[in-house]
């Protein structure tokens, strides 16, 4: 099912911080939003599943760091059955144990609070919040920047195998494009509040079209950099 | 040359830094790398002697690191200012402390050197760019001509191509004023680019210590192996041999 | 936790041990003879100076400080608090008979508080700087900055010269209690809803509720689950202060109301250079206040465990 939205935007004390947006996601795609910082990709990814929600499609989202998506005086059981219930799923340790399996995070104690594990492992813990209803679009913002990079590659790896040939579309936020290139077939590419640019992923390196592409995409590689 | 000899610091009970050995030439650049914990904050902070060494001894020129002023560029560029001066006031502190006066033509080739317009520096840090600030943060660094200084994850804080041009400045910079630069970083793929050599840490200890291109190339350990594998899934060393 | 139990238990001793000194060097300071003050209000007359020399023996007072001191501490560590320098019977029994009266009183106040505070605080937050909230902030500011003895003259007025409904002094039925518990209550009420508002609209500001909004849970269970935990924190850390605010405005309350209770019981010990009294009063109170923050440690400790770790 392709999911569309039009005419998002949004302003943050009198100054348009998004200028309106349409787009059309298609099942299981992978897209990769990126942009300086201040460009506006992550409140067009918020403006997204704000407003996918609000439509009552099924969309899940993972902030840039766990301190954004977890509560740190509830223990990790009483994060997963909420999330349960505000699906209408019911309690399934099954499922649960496939997702954490996926995850590799199903040796961790659930009764603790959020800060009795390793930043990486509530990272994934919160992916796999975000995967529990198989939503339709994933929308991942800086997923891994708050991790160190071992843990980070792994994380992406072990999510880039669960949704692999899945219904669920992904999207991509992130300010390196170098990371984004590596994971997603369809690349935006976001400027002052404006989508500048969207193409499938090797033509936006080969021939981006527009200033702000062509300066990420010149700066993707720290080994190859014009000079 | 800066000297690190069997250098050990114990907090509580436990080993934060273990025999650690490093040597910096003058005008050459060392890039520590290793995830969190692994004891770069440490690190750094026994080269500047803020903590005990439980053994072993940090020098530069065979002479305590303090007489050579070695200067400091700090992670969070807004929080590494007091938010209520002026950047040009900040910029003048190294100075004050070694009571020296400010070079005019110093101040504007830095300037020129770090892409800062002339007027940014009458402004409050929480008045310009997180990369801004960052610059200013190099230049008050180098305003005093050190012949060592340190750079504790000076990019993380900054986008991708930030980041890049940042690193470009900087390098820049390093072959004019040939000070020794040792970056602390997670970054292997600035770490490649950038430095001389990588020493990569590990719970406290030395694990390897390589060219970067040989590093890059062949990591001699499983933990090297590791961290570069990783660096390569993240795309961080896209287009390395 | 034992060893953080043992910590805290250890805390409350020593602020125990160093408010009994505290009691004990001030009474020792006083200006006046002790001996003669005790004298005079026991026999209402001026008396030969052998008379007073006598007492100060008995009251221990002519030893050194320490002496002094450890005569004094030794029957209180057994929990008994002497008997009155003036009317020569046991103080206990009388401070029970007092505290009787206040108890009961402080305890409806805190309820009238807690009840009136928590509706209106949530409320002023549902929407911070609209006129709601704004007029709740200074409905509750002007609250707190009127004294408790006008606003009980104010009651008194309206309720019992007024409109007759209900009694103004003493203590004889129930509904002598009203006006006394209603006029803490208001004051307690004042702070507690300034408190619980802020508590709430900080809470509401924690970086990660965006999320559980995104996750689908409903604003229902944000505020039962996740808010209201966050704002118990501060508010619980100010229930200290709340309590003797508490008790002081209980003491006021009395004198206002004619009502016996712990505020006469202290007024006519301290007019009477009675000790023992006072000292009675002063220790249980620190006693009450040890126990209080034990309880609120302990409480902190439950909703975040990160508090104790910090500690340690």
């Amino acid at each position: 099912m392709t999911l569309s939205v039009t005419g998002l935007s949004a302003s943050r004390s009198g100054r348009t911080i998004l200028h309106p947006t349409s787009l059309n996601i298609e099942t299981g795609e992978r897209i990769g939003l990126v942009g300086a910082s201040g460009s506006g990709k992550s409140t067009l990814g918020n403006a997204l599943v704000d407003d996918l929600r609000a439509r009552g499609q099924s969309v899940a989202h993972v902030p840039q760091s766990p301190d954004e998506a977890l509560d740190p005086l509830r223990s990790l059981n009483f994060h997963w059955a909420e999330t349960e219930r505000a699906l209408g799923l019911a309690a399934d340790p099954v499922r649960r144990q496939g997702i954490f399996k996926a995850l590799r995070i199903d040796g961790g104690d659930l009764r603790k609070r959020p800060w009795g594990w390793s930043r990486g492992m509530q990272q994934r813990f919160v992916i796999a919040m975000a995967l529990m209803g198989a939503p339709d679009l994933l929308v991942l913002d800086e997923p891994t920047s708050a991790l160190d990079p071992v843990v980070a590659a792994r994380t992406m790896d072990l999510l880039d195998e669960h949704l692999s040939g899945g219904r669920t579309a992904m999207l991509l936020i992130t300010h390196d494009l170098g990371l984004a290139a590596r994971r997603v077939d369809r690349l935006i590419v976001m400027d002052d509040g404006k989508i500048a640019e969207d193409a499938p992923t090797q033509t936006l390196l080969n021939a981006p079209q527009t200033p702000a592409a062509r300066s990420l995409s010149a700066h993707r590689n720290w080994l190859s950099l014009p000079c | 040359m800066l000297k690190l000899e069997y250098v050990s610091v114990t907090r509580g009970k436990t080993a934060t830094l273990h025999d650690v050995s490093l040597t910096l030439a003058p005008a050459k650049t060392l890039a520590v790398v290793g995830e969190s914990g692994a004891g770069k904050s440490t690190l750094l902070a026994a080269v500047l002697g803020l903590v005990r060494l439980s053994r072993g001894s940090v020098t530069w020129m065979d002479d305590a690191v303090h007489r050579c002023h070695p200067a400091l560029v700090m992670q969070e560029p807004r929080a590494a200012f007091n938010p209520a001066l002026s950047l040009r006031r900040s910029v003048g502190e190294p100075l004050k402390a070694r009571k020296l006066t400010l070079d005019k033509a110093r101040l504007e080739r830095l300037c020129r050197g770090l892409e800062l317009p002339p007027d940014l520096l009458d402004r409050r840090p929480s008045e310009v760019s997180i990369g801004q600030a960052q610059r200013v943060g190099i230049l008050r660094a180098l305003i005093a001509a050190p012949a060592l200084v340190l750079f504790d994850e000076p990019l993380s804080a900054l986008d991708a191509v930030t980041q890049k041009h940042t690193a470009r400045l900087i390098s820049e910079l390093q072959v004019e004023e040939k000070f020794a630069a040792l970056i602390v970083t997670h970054d292997l793929g600035y770490a490649a680019a950038h430095s001389d050599e990588i020493a990569v840490l590990r719970s406290g200890r030395i694990e390897e210590i390589a060219t970067a291109e040989a590093f890059i190339e062949r990591p001699q350990t499983d933990y090297g192996r590791t961290l570069r594998d990783a660096a390569f899934s993240l795309g961080a060393l896209e287009g390395a041999a | 936790m034992t060893q953080a139990l043992f910590g805290l238990l250890l805390r409350a001793a020593v602020v125990l041990a160093g408010t009994a000194l505290a009691t004990f060097a001030l009474l020792w300071n006083a200006p006046g003879d002790p001996a003669l003050a005790i004298t005079i209000a026991r026999y209402h007359s001026v008396v030969s100076p052998e008379i007073i020399d006598k007492i100060r023996v008995e009251a221990g007072l002519n030893a050194g400080f320490w002496t002094a001191f450890q005569s004094w501490i030794g029957p209180i560590l057994q929990g008994d608090f002497g008997n009155s320098s003036v009317s020569g019977r046991p103080v206990l029994p009388e401070l029970a008979a007092a505290a009787f009266y206040t108890v009961p009183l402080a305890l409806a106040g805190l309820a009238i508080g807690l009840v009136l505070s928590i509706p209106l605080a949530i409320f002023a937050a549902k929407r911070p700087g609209s006129w709601i909230d704004r007029g709740a902030v200074a409905i509750a500011s002007l609250g707190a900055a009127i004294p408790a003895y006008w606003l009980g003259l104010l009651l008194i007025l309206l309720f019992a010269v007024n409109l007759a409904w209900l009694p103004a002094m003493g203590a004889r039925t129930p509904a002598h209690a009203i006006l006394p518990a209603l006029t803490l209550g208001l004051g307690v009420a004042a702070s507690l809803t300034r408190i619980i508002r802020s508590g709430i609209l900080e809470a509401r500001g924690q970086p990660f509720l965006p999320a559980f909004r995104r996750r689908g849970v409903s604003d229902k269970a944000i505020g039962r689950d996740h808010i209201a935990p966050h704002a118990a924190i501060p508010v619980v850390t100010v229930f200290g202060l709340e309590l003797a605010f508490l008790l002081e405005g209980a003491v006021m309350v009395e004198v206002i109301f004619a009502r016996p209770g712990l505020g006469s019981f202290l007024v006519s010990a301290i007019e009477a250079r009675d000790f023992p009294k006072v000292q009675a009063v002063v220790l249980l109170a620190a006693l009450l206040f040890v126990i209080v923050n034990l309880l609120i440690d302990l409480f902190y400790r439950m909703i975040d465990p990160r508090i104790g770790e910090r500690d340690a």
